[in-house]
């Protein structure tokens, strides 16, 4: 481990260029959906818009002000965290996506911690048993499953584990005949849990393993493959030689010499599978009608909803950098040569 | 590192899994080029023209995917979607790959400011998910097929810029490169005789892998009715218009599903056989990975 002196400056650095990140994403956005809309008024208004509302339009969007003072409006509504109204529905822009992205979070943790635990799982029996017909057909399955499209895995689980052998329900967070449970977090099975809510709780999780499964399953070949080539990169590697012939216990030298230095590697590309989830949901959400965030985006981009799609562009975009931010932390904490650099000095 | 075409096809064939990832690409390949070429005179049936009396068949001899809705032959259907499924993803990756040599060796070679500029909108446009970003720009831009390729490549390129730049500083500080610069060789000449050549390889070897993934992200983009215009046949497209039919006629949905996952494993597996081949440090393993793996690890020592 390293020491909290050292550990802190360097959390503030990764800290400040997350929010740089950020800040550089909003810009960008900006400017794309400036550059790619020369209209964005007639876009926003719909095809059957009257003159008046168009103008109303411009008028509450600052449209026909240069470019500059539209960037001003924009960032002050993000600094003031006032996002607007949904053209479509009248509610707060920011209330919608409080509803929806809690719902999001339990479906991809639920399917994170089964993409830790399949991926690491595979890729090190994998790379343990290197050129066996073990080593094949987990390759092969991991290889199989990442070429599918969402749209397929959705598909035949509804088809398999739904119809034919009615095991999970196709739809929904929850049972809809279970009495409503008050929000804390917003996550379903962490609030009937934290209520004690036993049914509620495990109506949750028959109604989540599914989808969550089906979004494992597809993306854990990611992790799967880094963790095996990692293994396959350390349990040859000299210091693992010199352990070995240290006399190191067998049992030992896997969990200290190999498992240790492949996981350093495996932690960044479980932040990028993090990435994939996030677009994953999309198409899962709208498969099992499960009310996320990846839904709500979706219909602001079939219809060009803009007011509502830049903010969801940009909580997902935050996700990513989130995700990254906790990778490189963990990065730190496990290679603890990282986060020291040329000043830290405790280098041996 | 360079390969000769000898060695290449050596590296290909004797890893199992390249070989079925060059067999599918190869096939599908040759099926697409058939079909644009003979401009859909090689279909069993007509794609388009309703047929009535023979909708919603289950697969058999003469309908080998079954027939949709208005009876016309899913067979036909899917090689009908092939030009766009396999055309726009290799269109993307192409362009992708050229704007990161482009770019990754002019941030590699200038330095300075340049290359920090370069490779911070580099990580800008890496913090946005792909799927979603193509989607928005998709939608906005209106569906066309132009428009959809666009949007992939604007989510597409990242990737690559990061690939050349590591690949040409690599380069850079070889002998050769430092002698090429004193002999005054102008930078264009450096690029193409040295960087170029020496990066192409990695490239190659991703970008194989990287056509699949654009398909998955085509295909879904399509599935989501976003982007590509409902006259367009697409795979993705074509499961998203008879999802209704799911507990009825599965087979007009998992068919084309199939055919999408089949297509991306095969450009997957020949890029992940040939990067292994490729690995140095593996080489020697896979040459004796007939034996046990306890052996291999005395063996190598």
């Amino acid at each position: 481990m390293i020491a909290l002196r050292d550990f802190l400056p360097y959390l503030g650095k990764r800290i400040l260029g997350a929010i740089f990140v950020l800040l550089g994403a909003m810009l960008l956005v900006f400017f794309i959906s400036y550059v790619l809309n020369p209209d964005p008024a007639h876009l926003w208004a719909g095809a059957r818009a009257t003159q008046k509302t168009i103008e109303d339009v411009v008028k509450r969007y600052h449209l026909d002000q240069p470019w500059y003072v539209q960037l001003y409006y924009f960032l002050q509504s993000y600094v003031t965290g006032n996002l607007g109204t949904d053209p479509q529905t009248g509610k707060s822009v920011i209330s919608e996506m409080a509803f929806y992205f809690p719902n999001t979070l339990e479906l991809v943790l639920v399917s994170m911690v089964m993409i830790i635990v399949l991926g690491i799982a595979s890729g090190y029996i994998a790379g343990m048993h290197f050129g066996t017909k073990t080593d094949h057909a987990i390759r092969i399955f991991y290889l199989a499953t990442w070429s599918s499209p969402y749209y397929l895995g959705g598909f035949l689980a509804i088809l398999v584990f739904s119809s034919y052998l009615p095991l999970f329900p196709s739809c929904c967070m929850y049972s809809q005949t279970l009495a409503p449970i008050n929000h804390i977090t917003g996550i379903y099975i962490l609030d009937a849990l934290i209520q004690l809510n036993g049914a509620a709780f495990l109506s949750g999780l028959d109604h989540v393993f599914m989808p969550a499964a089906v979004l494992a399953l597809l993306d854990f070949g990611l992790v799967a493959r880094i963790m095996r080539s990692s293994i396959l990169n350390a349990r040859w590697s000299t210091h693992v030689k010199a352990a070995r012939a240290k006399g190191m216990a067998e049992g030992e030298v896997r969990r200290n010499h190999i498992l240790r230095n492949a996981l350093i590697d495996t932690n960044t590309i479980t932040a990028v599978t993090f990435g994939f989830l996030l677009s994953g949901t999309i198409v899962i959400e709208e498969i099992f009608a499960w009310p996320g965030i990846g839904y709500f985006t979706y219909k602001a981009i079939v219809s060009i909803n803009y007011p509502v799609l830049v903010p969801c562009v940009l909580l997902f975009t935050l996700g990513v950098i989130v995700a990254n931010f906790i990778a490189d932390v963990f990065y730190s904490l496990l290679d603890p040569r990282i986060a020291l650099g040329e000043g830290g000095g405790a280098e041996g | 590192m360079s390969t000769g075409a000898a060695s290449m096809r050596k590296l290909i064939t004797s890893n199992a899994l390249s070989m079925f990832g060059l067999l599918t690409v190869t096939l599908f390949l040759i099926v697409t080029v058939a079909q644009i070429a003979s401009s859909g005179a090689i279909l069993p049936y007509s794609a388009y023209e309703p047929n009535y009396p023979q909708s919603n068949l289950p697969p058999s001899l003469s309908h080998p995917f079954g027939t949709d809705l208005l009876g016309r032959d899913m067979f036909s259907r899917v090689i009908t979607a092939l030009p766009i499924d396999i055309g726009i993803p290799l269109i993307t990756v192409a362009l992708s790959a050229v704007i990161g040599i482009i770019l990754g060796t002019m941030a590699a070679f200038f330095r300075g400011w340049l290359d920090e500029v370069l490779m911070r909108l580099t990580d800008l446009f890496m913090a946005f998910p792909t799927m979603i970003m193509a989607m928005a720009i998709a939608a906005t831009l209106g569906p066309s097929l132009v428009n959809v390729t666009f949007s992939m490549i604007i989510v597409w390129w990242p990737p690559y810029v990061r690939l050349v730049r590591g690949g040409v500083l690599a380069i850079a500080a070889e002998d050769f490169v430092s002698i090429s610069k004193a002999l005054n060789s102008s930078f264009f000449y450096i690029v193409r005789k040295d960087a170029i050549p020496n990066v192409l390889p990695t490239i190659l070897v991703y970008a194989t892998f990287d056509v699949g993934s654009a398909l998955l992200t085509l295909s879904t983009l399509g599935f989501l009715n976003v982007g590509i215009p409902p006259t367009a046949p697409e795979l993705g497209m074509m499961v998203s218009n008879v999802t209704y039919n799911l507990f009825l006629y599965p087979y007009q949905i998992i068919i084309p599903a199939v055919v999408v996952a089949v297509i991306v494993a095969g450009f997957s597996f020949l890029g992940e056989g040939i990067r292994e081949s490729l690995d140095v440090k593996l080489r020697p393993h896979i040459l004796i990975r007939s034996k046990p793996a306890k052996e291999i690890e005395t063996n190598t020592q």
